[in-house]
């Protein structure tokens, strides 16, 4: 369209329904450091719901406008109060005069909100909308009667126009709360370690401070930036022809106003071969080892055939890793491998996920997966394997075309990573003309030891969920509390002992932990 | 071939907005559901066993996950487990088994070409698999493992703790009473054609499916379990909240409530839109379906736990006692009916509706004409009955102790 705005239309004429799809090229990856976060609230503020109020254009600034900003205001001041008591906590507080007056405008707010339970304009049409932020790009998926095809048109350009954010405040509230909730995870820490200086390797939960402070009218701002129409592509999938829907979707949001250009953002480079790098910790309730090899971008020649190393190591239930690995050496109870993580527009990763068996160390798996690897890089091909992990992939691909909001996504993907929406089709056709010697060529120039990253961990001591080992923890921490005074070297022991008691089967740990109770006073037994 | 058939077509009835679904029993007693779609080369197939809690006798709760797990660990006459599993990958098709409240349930997608095979496996699992005594132990322990969410991250392993009925639930006890006979009598009690429902989906005829059903699941004969009638099940011990340790990680509360006995599918329908919109329930979500009501509250790390459970609570209270008008009646119909094209965009909604009408679970539209808002309340009013709910806390240790004292 002459605004920039790409429209793809999947036609499915049995269909009573249509699946709309809104891709926005440029995830969180191209958040400036002081924007952090700044992609998934707007899919949370701007998508997540669709309210009459947010979709009214005025001339001259609204009621709501005024409330926004008087909300705005007061939600730094309390932030700004809350730093000066922590800096100064016997200072007098302002925060319940603050409290007081937030809640008065939100109550004021609410008045001019619709209180229905179905106030949700798509809800009362029986449709859903929803949206995410991946690191390379803004989704937005809408599913609707056939009827409602022009509503969505008409309603989608006017929340762009409008960019309301009414509920900016109770979104950035439940966000905060749903990051504290998953807490830090052993995929963040691989990414930090492998991917170090990159935005593909930020953790959002260390930029916590930056996204209290940002601003309904900073996130305005950041809508404005980068909800672009030439950023935008549509995917409708449905019974529309693109005669019948092109016209439509030209009226309302082909006519979204062109913005200036814009400078693309620039992201830092990372050298692939960073050297081979290891993290070890504790974190969590259970063993896990994490290997991440950076590999090169969705566009690289070499990504196909890593596509297909993956196919051949988890491929299914008879994938290397699962027989050998799971079925046959039972050294573990869980292994997963994801391409490109967490994007493929710019170098990602490739990742190994695994949960070693009670008995086996984060050592003896790390050992048998690049055993595993090697073997790919060096041993040849069998066509048997070779025609299983093809099929998986084709049957993969017909089911992925079969449901619109996968198909929709997937090719919303190709674009936004790959710069072209055939890229989803295209995959497994040249798939199909791959040779094995290709594949191992690219596990070789990419699986290496210079192009890794390993994250060891081990579970916080007293976390895990095993009764056993807790009871374990509770004695090491009371025979180590009477003998060692440092409370960081009774931490580090209890750790290391734990650690070592891992390694041993479920009946001589029982044996141990009798043999160590024995050793506490009776009354602490 | 038509005359194997004890009906040969009893029906054709369509879910609103969707092709015809054609309905056949086998006269082995399997009901099979048929709906056809050749926009793509893939079938799919639904096979639904109901089971019910009566099933499982007293001390041994967890006897139809480990059946599931043995199933999927057992050999044939002709194949051991490895061979089956690489049946499976070389020819593309997907097999998953799970069990929820109500029913175990085996789903499979292949391309249109191996449906023969497809089904031939689906049926070797059920009908022909020797289970092996060597793995009972280690299932016994997954399956454990399994229920407790011991590797899960601590807020979804409260919400699969929560969500887990009592009457269903098993201990590490019951799993390590259940013996091999266990087993045998169980799985000859319950998959039994009589009591499964086959959904078939895609790119197959009617004639082809009735083909390709009676070859497979034909010969799948009633036997008659080798014990007397089902016991009555043990009552489980009424529970306190339940409280995960999380250090940092802030507080999340939830609760479950099981849908009463008595509301229709259609006062559940109706309550599924109009509960989760309702937009004086913030900070608190809830998510509601056709079993059960999800209410959760996340509050970040620092924020005073008691005041987030009296706000949890008062939220509730709130909505037990929420007075929904006709005019939100009318939007909540209205809306539900447009919903139901969206089921066009998805194989496997459009198999769960066929299933749920089958089951007498389906939404009617006379029936939904018929709801008032004074069913709808009432109905809401006993949902969430304070003795009808589970309630969980997920959150640091410190502050789940001054929860659980209060």
């Amino acid at each position: 369209m002459g605004n920039g705005v790409r429209l793809l239309v999947v036609e499915r004429r049995g269909l009573s329904a249509f699946q709309a799809t809104l891709v926005f090229q440029g995830g969180w990856a191209e958040e400036s450091t002081a924007a952090a976060g700044a992609t998934d609230l707007l899919a949370r503020t701007l998508f997540a719901g669709t309210w009459a109020e947010d979709l009214t254009r005025a001339k001259t600034p609204s009621p709501l406008d005024a409330l926004l900003k008087q909300e705005e205001g007061l939600l730094e001041s309390l932030r700004l109060e809350r730093l000066r008591l922590r800096r100064d906590p016997g200072a007098d507080s302002q925060l319940p005069a603050l409290t007081a007056s937030l809640e008065s405008i939100q109550l004021r707010m609410q008045g001019l909100f619709s209180a229905s339970p179905l106030s949700d304009l798509y809800s009362a049409r029986g449709g859903r909308q929803w949206a995410d932020a991946t690191a390379d790009a803004l989704v937005v998926q809408t599913e609707l009667s056939q009827e409602f095809f022009e509503f969505w048109c008409q309603t989608e350009a006017q929340r762009l126009r409008t960019l309301q954010l009414s509920r900016f405040a109770q979104a950035r509230e439940a966000f905060v709360a749903d990051l504290h909730g998953k807490g830090l995870l052993g995929l963040a820490l691989l990414r930090g370690a492998a991917l170090p200086g990159h935005p593909y390797g930020r953790d959002l939960l260390d930029y916590l401070p930056s996204l209290e402070a940002l601003r309904w009218s900073d996130l305005r701002t950041y809508a404005r930036k980068t909800l672009r129409p030439d950023r935008l592509t549509i995917i409708l999938i449905g019974g529309l022809s693109l005669e019948s829907a092109l016209p439509v979707v030209e009226r309302y949001l082909g006519s979204l106003p062109e913005p200036p250009d814009a400078e693309e953002a620039v992201l830092p480079e990372i050298p692939s071969d960073l050297g081979d790098r290891r993290v070890q910790t504790t974190l969590g309730t259970g063993s896990q080892l994490l290997v991440g090899w950076r590999i090169p971008s969705r566009h690289h020649p070499d990504h196909l055939a890593l596509r297909m190393a993956v196919q051949l190591l988890d491929g299914g239930q008879t994938g290397r890793l699962q027989v050998r690995m799971a079925r046959q050496r039972a050294l573990v109870s869980r292994v997963r491998l994801h391409l490109d993580v967490p994007g493929g527009r710019f170098p990602g990763l490739l990742v190994a996920d695994l949960n070693p068996m009670e008995g086996h160390s984060l050592a003896e798996i790390e050992a048998a997966l690049h055993g595993e690897i090697l073997r790919l890089q060096q041993e040849p091909i069998s066509q048997e394997e070779w025609s299983r992990a093809l099929v998986q992939l084709e049957t993969e691909h017909l089911q992925m075309a079969d449901v619109p909001a996968v198909l929709a996504r997937s090719l919303g993907l190709a674009w936004a990573e790959g710069g072209d929406w055939r890229l989803a089709d295209l995959g497994i056709q040249r798939l199909r003309t791959l040779a094995p010697e290709t594949v191992q060529a690219a596990a070789r120039t990419w699986l290496t030891p210079s192009h890794r990253t390993t994250v060891l961990l081990d579970p916080t001591p007293g976390a895990s969920n095993d009764p056993v080992e807790k009871e374990l923890s509770r004695v090491l921490r009371a025979l180590a509390a009477a003998r060692i005074p440092d409370l960081a070297q009774r931490e580090h022991l209890v750790s290391e002992g734990i650690r070592q008691l891992r390694m041993l089967s479920p009946d001589e740990r029982l044996r141990t932990l009798k043999l160590l109770e024995a050793q506490l006073p009776s009354e602490k037994r | 071939m038509r005359a194997l058939f004890l009906a040969s077509l009893i029906a054709t009835f369509s879910l609103q907005a969707q092709q015809a679904i054609q309905q056949f029993v086998l006269p082995n007693g399997l009901r099979v559901l048929h709906l056809e779609d050749h926009d793509r080369p893939l079938v799919r197939a639904r096979l639904h066993v109901t089971v019910d809690p009566r099933d499982t006798p007293p001390g041994r709760q967890g006897l139809p996950r480990l059946l599931l797990r043995m199933l999927d660990q057992a050999e044939t006459a002709d194949l051991k487990s490895e061979d089956l599993a690489r049946i499976l990958d070389e020819s593309g098709i997907q097999l998953t088994q799970a069990f929820d409240q109500g029913g175990l349930d085996w789903r499979m997608v292949a391309r249109s070409r191996d449906q023969d095979r497809a089904m031939g496996l689906l049926a070797d699992r059920l009908l022909r698999s020797v289970f092996l005594p060597s793995v009972l132990a280690s299932q016994r322990v997954a399956c454990w493992q399994e229920e407790e969410g011991t590797s899960a991250a601590p807020k979804e392993r409260l919400k699969r703790l929560l969500l887990r009925d009592p009457s269903w639930r098993p201990t590490q006890k019951s799993l390590e009473a259940i013996t091999l006979q266990d087993l045998l009598t169980y799985r000859t009690r319950v998959l039994r054609p009589d009591r499964a429902i086959l959904i078939l989906h895609g790119d197959l005829g009617l004639e082809q499916a009735k083909r390709l059903v009676l070859l497979s699941l034909g010969s799948w004969v009633v036997q008659q379990p080798s014990q007397g009638a089902a016991d009555t099940p043990s009552l489980p011990a009424a529970e306190g909240p339940l409280t995960i340790p999380d250090s940092g990680m802030g507080l999340r509360i939830q609760a479950v409530a099981n849908r009463p006995e008595d509301p229709s599918p259609e006062v559940a329908a109706l309550l599924g839109l109009l509960v989760p919109g309702d937009p004086g329930l913030f900070p608190m979500r809830v998510e509601l379906d056709d079993r059960r009501l999800l209410a959760t509250l996340d509050s970040p790390g620092g924020n005073p736990g008691q005041q987030s459970m009296t706000l949890f609570l008062e939220r509730l209270r709130v909505l037990r006692g929420h007075e929904f008008r006709q005019l939100d009646l009318d939007r909540a119909r209205s809306a539900w009916l447009s919903r139901r094209s969206l089921e066009s965009l998805y194989p496997e909604t459009q198999m769960d509706s066929a299933l749920a009408e089958a089951l007498g679970r389906g939404v009617k539209d006379d029936r939904l004409k018929a709801v008032t808002p004074e069913v709808l309340n009432a109905t809401l009013r006993a949902w969430l009955d304070p003795a009808n709910l589970r309630i969980g806390v997920v959150g640091d240790p410190e502050l789940l102790k001054v929860l659980v004292k209060r």
